[in-house]
């Protein structure tokens, strides 16, 4: 029986991309979300490692389920030790990208989940924390 | 990873993709080329990409639909997505995605019938 | 004859002679329904009052020296560890809605106030939590959510007006959540009907402030997204002038100004389709 409490996935390919959003899907699933929660909280774990993989080539998404007065939420976490974001204010503009990508990834996430933190260094990394509240 | 297998199926004088659940990358990049390859061949009047039972549409899947349409297009055909899933709907439209203006349909079958029956859009305001 | 002090800091009492505070702030403690237990720092249990026997069903002796832990469900590892880190600053814990776990292995919710215990030179050295069973509050209070919502959704349905046309009433006030399930209704309908245009009518909203235009856009877009035809009617002047100065962008969108002009509208898309099939026969 699996640790319902926390895990991780490695993101280092591609593959690790459709891995994420398979241990989501599972975890939301059974945290009883609503379907249309479960797309959205995917779609933005989708869209933060694919950030992972295409900006820095290897991370990893940590994910716990987290507990506050009474309600009963999803965490992940997408860490990278990759360049970092210079300016996460402009990082987070739709439609601003570096790479071939929509520039969706950040703002789109933040809107997908109910809280979202950014810590960044250039040179060090970033770490992306999101959460996902069950409506009651 | 599972193989996805892509198989595009010419029905009448349209092409018909039926995409998985939960497609990889490598089956979405797949995708384009298998109908690329069949618009090259058969150079038919239009694609109907089924997304029916697509739970989860992310950026690189949307960004890949709409280079698709754009290439079908430029070889003479009309793309029409079709059965798009209400929560996916809404979790594309949160996210921001826009699929570049292709053109959408409930059913495969108003799919088929959009391309097979154009009708003029009558612009009223 | 009776004079006021104050007890350990906190409880004034009147002290009266003859009389042993000790013992009557001891009795109060006994006698009350709710469950109060003091716990040292590392979160072992040292007292362990009447009301806690009934609420958790442990007994005194079963209990003393355990580590409070015993009462929480395995679901919640960093609860106890969490608060008695703000004790240990001096914070209180106030009104915590929580579940914990009678000895019988039932789950009860509970309400918890954790105090610090401070000895005479104000240092803390444990803590006093007191819990309220609200079980049945907590029950009672999600049948009432529950008939809100029932009662919400009679009100705002989405209706199917003719094969193929759905009308979605917007009611102006409606919170995050609610829009969030409104929307998932309509476009659910619309799959279910296989409509083909969806009304969305705001005759009943009295104004729209940022976060119903955002709400509206979000809708239109999804409906149109999936391949119907949004026609948001029910426009007054007023409504389409605020949603001009919020910026949205209505060019592209059918509007009109009551919804029995959006329902011809939706019949002539029905028309047009019907009659281009026929057409091409």
């Amino acid at each position: 029986m699996s640790d319902l409490t926390r895990g991780n996935v490695p993101i280092k390919s591609e593959n690790d991309i459709v891995a994420a959003r398979r241990v989501v899907r599972d975890l939301a699933t059974r945290l009883c979300f609503g379907v249309t929660d479960v797309t959205r909280v995917i779609t933005a774990a989708s869209e933060l490692a694919r950030n992972v993989f295409l900006y820095t080539g290897a991370g990893v998404m940590r994910w716990c389920t987290i507990d506050r007065a009474g309600a009963v939420g999803l965490e992940l976490t997408f860490e990278d030790h990759g360049a970092g974001i210079p300016d996460i204010e402009l990082a987070m503009k739709p439609g601003y990208t570096t790479s071939r990508g929509l520039g969706l990834g950040l703002p789109g996430a933040k809107r997908l989940m109910d809280e979202m933190e950014i810590h960044s260094e250039v040179g060090k990394g970033t770490t992306v924390t999101v959460r996902k509240w069950l409506r009651k | 990873m599972t193989n996805q297998n892509i198989s595009v199926v010419k029905v009448r004088d349209t092409l018909m993709v039926t995409m998985p659940a939960d497609p990889d990358d490598m089956t979405v990049t797949t995708f384009q080329e298998e109908v690329l390859r069949a618009m090259e061949k058969y150079r038919p009047k239009g694609l109907v990409l089924d997304i029916s039972v697509v739970e989860t549409l992310d950026s690189f899947f949307a960004r890949t639909i709409t280079e698709t349409s754009r290439m079908v297009a430029l070889m003479g055909g009309q793309t029409v997505i079709a059965g798009m899933r209400p929560s996916v709907a809404i979790t594309a439209t949160q996210l921001g995605l826009t699929l570049g203006g292709t053109l959408t349909a409930l059913t495969v079958d108003r799919a088929l019938d959009l391309l097979t029956h154009p009708h003029p859009r009558r612009q009223r305001r | 004859m009776a004079k006021r002090s104050r007890l350990n800091g906190a409880t004034a009492v009147i002290e009266m002679k003859g009389f042993d505070n000790q013992a009557f702030l001891a009795a109060i403690v006994e006698s009350s329904d709710d469950a109060i237990y003091g716990k040292t720092l590392e979160g072992n249990i040292l007292s362990w009052n009447h009301g806690a026997e009934r609420m958790y069903g442990y007994s005194a002796a079963e209990i003393l020296g355990r580590p409070v832990s015993f009462l929480v469900p395995p679901t919640k590892p960093d609860e106890v560890p969490q608060i008695l880190e703000r004790l240990k600053r001096g914070e209180r814990v106030e009104h915590f809605e929580t579940a914990r776990v009678r000895k019988d292995g039932e789950v009860i919710d509970v309400s918890l106030n954790v105090s610090p215990i401070r000895d005479a030179s104000g240092k803390i050295i444990g803590a006093s939590t007191t819990a309220r069973d609200i079980t049945e509050q907590k029950k009672m209070r999600e049948a009432l959510t529950q008939r809100a919502k029932e009662i919400l959704d009679v009100s705002t349905p989405v209706l199917q007006v003719w094969e193929g046309v759905v009308v979605a009433p917007f009611i102006g006030t409606l919170d995050t959540q609610r829009a969030q399930q409104f929307m998932e209704r309509l476009l659910d309908k619309i799959v279910e009907t296989n409509s083909s245009v969806a009304l969305l009518d705001v005759t009943g909203v009295p104004t729209v402030d940022t976060r119903t235009a955002q709400h509206l856009i979000e809708t239109i877009t999804s409906v149109r997204l999936m391949g119907a035809q949004a026609v948001l009617t029910g426009v007054r002047p007023a409504i389409a002038q605020t949603l001009a100065h919020l910026g949205i962008n209505l060019a592209d969108v059918v509007t009109r100004s009551s919804l029995a002009a959006g329902l011809r509208v939706a019949l002539d898309v029905l028309h047009l389709k019907i009659s281009s099939q026929d057409g091409e026969a």
